[in-house]
């Protein structure tokens, strides 16, 4: 469990870490529209180099990103196939019996590769760089103006944080009761696949049970304190936009910029 | 059938920046068919020890000799399914890991992961169900159904029907209420006296130490701060307070008495000891 990286926080010191986080909410949203322009390399290369300096600004070692990707690694190995055996553009590159691979897949594969690392390591980024709490708090800012059109941005917000406050909890949960069914004789490696089966059962079922017993118990302790829905609250932590987060918005503004111009220049 | 455990540390996140040492090079021998008591403060790594006892976790550093297998820390053990079933290990709060329909089949979990026929597991479910002061009634309830004390009852009845020689619990009376968790007890001292098995159990209470227990270990930040039999261990008050333990109540009686000017010797652990001195006492 500790081989992940992607959507972690990690406790550094830097200048992202210190930005606000609806600043840093709102570039990853500027940037992914950046990405999926279709503005050639040279526009992949303007976010790349970017990303670069922010991975260096964030202090964010490349070994932590690249176990962010790793997970990614067999979904992207899977659509460099099926791109090679779909693709038929471009000249011929050369023919495997009646199977011809051509130049057009390879180039598709390519940007396909190059989207999907940039949007991870983006995100990553963006969990690494940010405590859970303040990003449900972003998240909650930046939906506040849809709550005229009945969107309920503070549920939406406290379900998320409430989500994420409970993914350590459910872990720990998980490890338990697999020891406590390991105890009992299951086998999750040896045996048979009814008994696999059947050993998974027995780790699903109580991990449910305790689930839902928490959260009925979360619910009534939140009741018990005077939680009520869609009634305002207020916040102990007020988040407040300075000169650098605008002039980090600004930059990502023009990496879109950048973008669009040569998209249409091509 | 004994358990050796020779210079084991266990380093919990090792090679990383949260690694912790929970064991610190720990020596110990403990001996077949004793019922021993496991205390110390919380984080001082009783639960980490425990669950060295069935492999669950395995030693960063030394090694364990159990059931005439030793587990070292420079090999990756195999078939240890074998030594799971010789020693049974009841979790803190066993009841989160019921699971099926109803609870003899959650008893008969055990004994068929084991290769046990269903004719068999059921027998000895149904032993084990009596044995925990369950009829029949519950037999066809989901184990979802009863109350807490109950449930620990049907797990620690599952655990006891995979037959084990050397029986593990962690905190196995937390939460229950007082008369439950005396007859939890008395259950433990019986599997150990008319079953003959081995006890080993993790527990902050006193009382049930000195009224059931042969031997206690004292585990300390990591490592063994003492290990001897009962009643040496509870002779020496001064000893007990040192090591942040508060005697139980007869012996915090005896010292008041002893105080008042009473004279009651060192080995008088029971009530019924501290009478027999006083009436002695009082006739002379
Ligand atoms: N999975 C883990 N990862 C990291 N550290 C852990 C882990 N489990 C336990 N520890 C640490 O190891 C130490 C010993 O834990 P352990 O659970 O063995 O204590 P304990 O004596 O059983 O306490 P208690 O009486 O509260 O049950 C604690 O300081 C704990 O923080
Ligand atoms: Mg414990």
């Amino acid at each position: 469990m500790n081989g992940i990286s992607l959507g972690k926080y990690l406790p550094l010191d830097s200048c992202f870490h210190r930005l606000d986080p609806r600043a840093k909410i709102g570039a990853l949203l500027m940037v992914m529209i950046a990405i999926f322009l279709p503005a050639g390399f040279l526009g992949y290369f303007i976010i790349g180099a970017s990303v670069l300096v922010a991975t260096y600004l964030s202090k964010l070692r490349l070994n932590f990103l690249w176990k962010a990707m790793k997970p990614m690694l067999f979904m992207l190995i899977f659509l460099l196939i099926v791109n090679l055996l779909v693709i038929k553009e471009g000249t011929l590159l050369f023919q495997i019996g009646s199977f011809g691979i051509y130049s057009g897949s390879l180039v598709q594969t390519l940007y396909i590769v190059i989207r999907l690392t940039l949007m991870v390591i983006i995100t990553t980024i963006l969990t690494a760089t940010t405590k859970p709490l303040d990003l449900t708090l972003g998240i909650e800012d930046l939906l506040k103006p849809l709550k005229k059109c009945k969107v309920p941005a503070e549920e939406i917000a406290m379900m998320i944080s409430l989500a994420l406050r409970f993914i350590p909890t459910l872990m720990e949960e998980t490890q338990r009761i697999m020891k406590a069914q390991m105890s009992r004789g299951i086998d999750l490696e040896e045996g048979k696949l009814k008994e696999k089966i059947m050993s998974i059962l027995s780790l699903i079922v109580p991990l449910f049970v305790s689930a839902f017993q928490r959260a009925a118990d979360l619910a009534d302790a939140m009741e018990a304190r005077g939680y009520v829905p869609s009634q305002p609250r207020t916040r102990y932590k007020q988040l407040r936009m300075q000169k650098k987060d605008y002039l980090f918005l600004i930059i990502c503004l023009g990496i879109i910029i950048a973008n669009i111009i040569l998209w249409r220049l091509s | 059938m004994s358990i050796t455990f020779k210079k084991v540390s266990h380093i919990y996140q090792k090679d990383t920046p949260f690694a912790y040492k929970a064991l610190d090079k720990i020596d110990i021998h403990l001996q077949q068919g004793r019922m021993t008591a496991i205390i110390g403060a919380t984080g001082s790594g009783k639960s980490t020890f425990i669950q060295h006892l069935n492999a669950l976790l395995l030693p960063s550093e030394g090694s364990i000799n159990i059931c005439d297998r030793e587990i070292r820390s420079d090999e990756k053990p195999k078939n240890l399914k074998e030594l799971r079933k010789q020693v049974g290990l009841v979790f803190q709060f066993p009841e989160y890991q019921l699971f099926e329909e109803t609870i003899l089949k959650d008893v008969c979990f055990g004994p068929k992961n084991f290769k046990v026929t269903q004719e068999e597991a059921e027998t000895t479910a149904k032993q084990m169900l009596q044995i925990v002061g369950l009829n029949e009634s519950y037999y066809a309830i989901s184990p979802l159904d009863i109350s807490g004390g109950q449930k620990r009852r049907v797990a620690i009845a599952g655990i006891l029907a995979m037959n084990p020689d050397i029986l593990v619990l962690d905190e196995p009376t937390a939460g229950l209420d007082p008369q439950g968790a005396k007859d939890m007890m008395k259950l433990f001292k019986e599997l150990n006296t008319v079953h003959k098995k081995t006890v080993l159990l993790v527990t902050h209470d006193m009382d049930h130490v000195l009224e059931y227990c042969d031997d206690v270990v004292v585990i300390k930040d990591g490592h063994i701060e003492k290990h001897c039999d009962v009643s040496s261990f509870f002779q020496d008050c001064e000893a007990l307070r040192e090591m942040g333990i508060c005697p139980p109540a007869v012996i915090q009686l005896k010292e008041q008495l002893q105080q008042k000017g009473f004279a009651i010797e060192k080995q008088a652990l029971s009530l019924q000891d501290i009478v027999k001195a006083i009436v002695k006492e009082v006739k002379q």
